[in-house]
């Protein structure tokens, strides 16, 4: 970044522009928001509305009341299958990513390479297989077929990631715990995963989001739409109303509110993981 | 001697802290692609998925696939949607980075903020874009009506010539803000000095870009273009959600014919098929990339 502070005119001229572009990025948002809280008239008004003149919250109530609508349901699915699969990347990887950062091990090009190259895997690849296997280990239909197949897209980022945080860490905090009596895993348990928090909640924040995003598992692996994620319950409803606005895009909202959460709070991690981290799933 | 065996014992300690994730990763990827490709040389269909004899059909689900007029199609919408994509949220991407890297008030907010679209659930975003782009209720109709640029409402997401255009620019829309920050990390890696000395010797800002920015910063460049490429080439949920390939297989990427295949048609073997066309593609590029990134990797 340019090192002097920009002053004066220049400096609000470009504070506009930057603004007038942010308008128009979250543009989309702002209209699915707006478009939630219109009544089902007021969305086909020609010329539009760019605010509801009638304020309805409707589709937001009819989501934890019974019925069709409800949407509730699949967003407490959602969340147990992201934090799921965010517990066993977080728990696997943060391992391994130390023993690549740390250790010369045998294999470890070649893991490494493993890691790098499941990052491209387009899922298409994987959903057959990962259907029979499901379907051969009665797992099929429940949730723990997404939660372990989200994990697969989380293991290798966070590895990626971490083994960087670890490499950052000097070597003589380690063998500090060592004279001191530490075994490996206590070192790497007590003094290491500690100093390498930041890292870890990058991972933890990314495992999550990306398992919130998933669609092709959740929608192939459970059948039961009570048992299926938010996504999988966005994309049933859009075949069945595929009109219904107010409604659709109220499930849009409530389907974006953890990651607008996680980006209010924890905005500097996210920033970290995608400028270090490589693809998303 | 002694000593040695005590080194090396140490160096594969590590093995004890990553076989748990290689051997998830071994079970839950390594053996899906594996079978994957079995799949690809049989004829499985539902008749004998769980039970039954699959027979070795050696390649002819490739021969079959490779005259399939819908599998070709799909090839070519891949590649034209992936291009398309990569220039304009390359450009995109690329005059927000230029413009964060100035010092001013907003900068750090504003590029801050505009990474929300990246975070998106993708099944929310052809949701918006599909609303969007609706042909009655469509902001992008009125808006472009109220310009004058068309006098009719445009069918967007329902006719053959225009439904591309739609998920090109929801895609687009994710895009940029990986390009943005991306791009953005690689020009604060330039010396501003450069620049300083630059315009003493009486370098247009024009002339900078050209000699000083974009051969510092193409490494960078490199790579979010070969990662955009993975990336978009395999991009599944948005296109599905938005148009299901349709209409008339305009929009069919390899991705979203591959699941049609497996779990509409339940031609389970052909899907597989089309998933591998899309794997190796994918992987030969992924050779480039790290190509690029293994360079800076110790040994």
């Amino acid at each position: 970044m340019d090192e002097k502070k920009m002053t004066g005119k220049k400096n609000v001229i470009f504070c506009a522009v930057s603004v007038v572009i942010l308008v128009l990025l979250l543009f989309p948002l702002f209209w699915t928001l707006i478009t939630s809280f219109k009544t089902e008239k007021e969305i086909f008004l020609i010329p539009p509305t760019w605010y509801p003149h009638e304020l309805n919250t409707k589709s937001y109530a009819a989501q934890i009341e019974n019925g069709d609508f409800n949407m509730f349901k699949s967003f407490f699915n959602s969340f147990v299958i992201s934090t799921g699969a965010m517990a066993i990347a977080v728990v696997l990887a943060v391992p391994a990513s130390y023993a690549i950062a740390r250790y010369r091990f045998v294999g470890r090009k070649a893991m490494l390479l493993g890691f790098l190259v499941t990052q491209m895997l387009p899922v298409s690849v994987l959903l057959t297989p990962m259907f029979i296997m499901f379907r051969n280990m009665k797992i099929y239909n429940t949730w723990w077929a997404p939660v372990l197949a989200d994990a697969t897209i989380g293991i290798p980022f966070s590895v990626l990631i971490l083994k960087n945080y670890f490499a950052s860490i000097p070597k003589a905090l380690e063998e500090a715990a060592y004279i001191d009596g530490c075994t490996r895993l206590m070192a790497f348990m007590k003094i290491l995963v500690p100093v390498a928090k930041p890292g870890v909640i990058v991972c933890a924040i990314f495992s999550f989001l990306y398992a919130w995003g998933d669609l092709a598992y959740g929608m192939t692996f459970i059948l039961d739409q009570e048992k299926r994620p938010i996504t999988a319950g966005i994309f049933n409803f859009m075949g069945q109303y595929g009109t219904k606005w107010s409604y659709l895009t109220a499930f849009a909202i409530v389907a974006i509110i953890p990651v607008t959460l996680i980006f209010i709070f924890m905005q500097n991690y996210i920033i970290s993981g995608m400028t270090n981290g490589a693809v998303k799933g | 001697m002694k000593k040695v065996k005590e080194f090396f014992r140490y160096e594969n300690a590590g093995l004890l802290f990553i076989l748990p994730a290689f051997l998830y990763m071994l079970v839950f990827v390594g053996y899906p692609i594996l079978s994957n490709l079995i799949l690809s040389f049989q004829d499985v269909s539902v008749k004998n998925l769980v039970k039954g004899t699959k027979h070795f059909v050696g390649l002819s689900n490739y021969v079959t696939m490779f005259q399939d007029e819908v599998f070709r199609k799909a090839m070519g919408n891949t590649l034209k949607f992936t291009i398309y994509c990569l220039i304009f949220q390359f450009i995109i991407g690329f005059l927000l980075a230029l413009l964060f890297n100035k010092n001013f008030t907003f900068a750090k907010t504003v590029r801050g903020l505009t990474m929300i679209p990246w975070m998106m659930p993708m099944t929310v975003t052809a949701l918006m874009f599909k609303f969007m782009f609706s042909t009655d209720v469509g902001i992008i109709n009125y808006i472009l009506k109220s310009l004058h640029l068309i006098q009719q409402n445009v069918e967007w997401l329902t006719s053959p010539r225009t439904a591309m255009i739609a998920v090109v620019a929801a895609n687009v829309w994710i895009g940029i803000p990986f390009n943005t920050i991306l791009l953005a990390t690689g020009l604060t890696t330039i010396p501003q000095e450069l620049y300083e000395s630059a315009s003493v010797d009486g370098a247009s800002s024009f002339q900078q870009l050209i000699k000083i920015t974009l051969p510092l910063l193409r490494p960078t460049i490199e790579s979010v273009l070969v990662l955009g490429f993975i990336y978009t080439f395999k991009v599944y949920d948005l296109v599905y959600v938005m148009t299901e390939g349709g209409p008339v297989n305009s929009t069919h990427l390899l991705s979203t014919y591959s699941y049609k295949l497996s779990f509409d048609l339940f031609q389970y073997s052909k899907g597989s098929t089309v998933a591998n066309v899309l794997f190796l593609i994918l992987f030969l590029v992924g050779l480039l990339y790290l190509k690029i990134t293994m360079q800076g990797e110790d040994e």
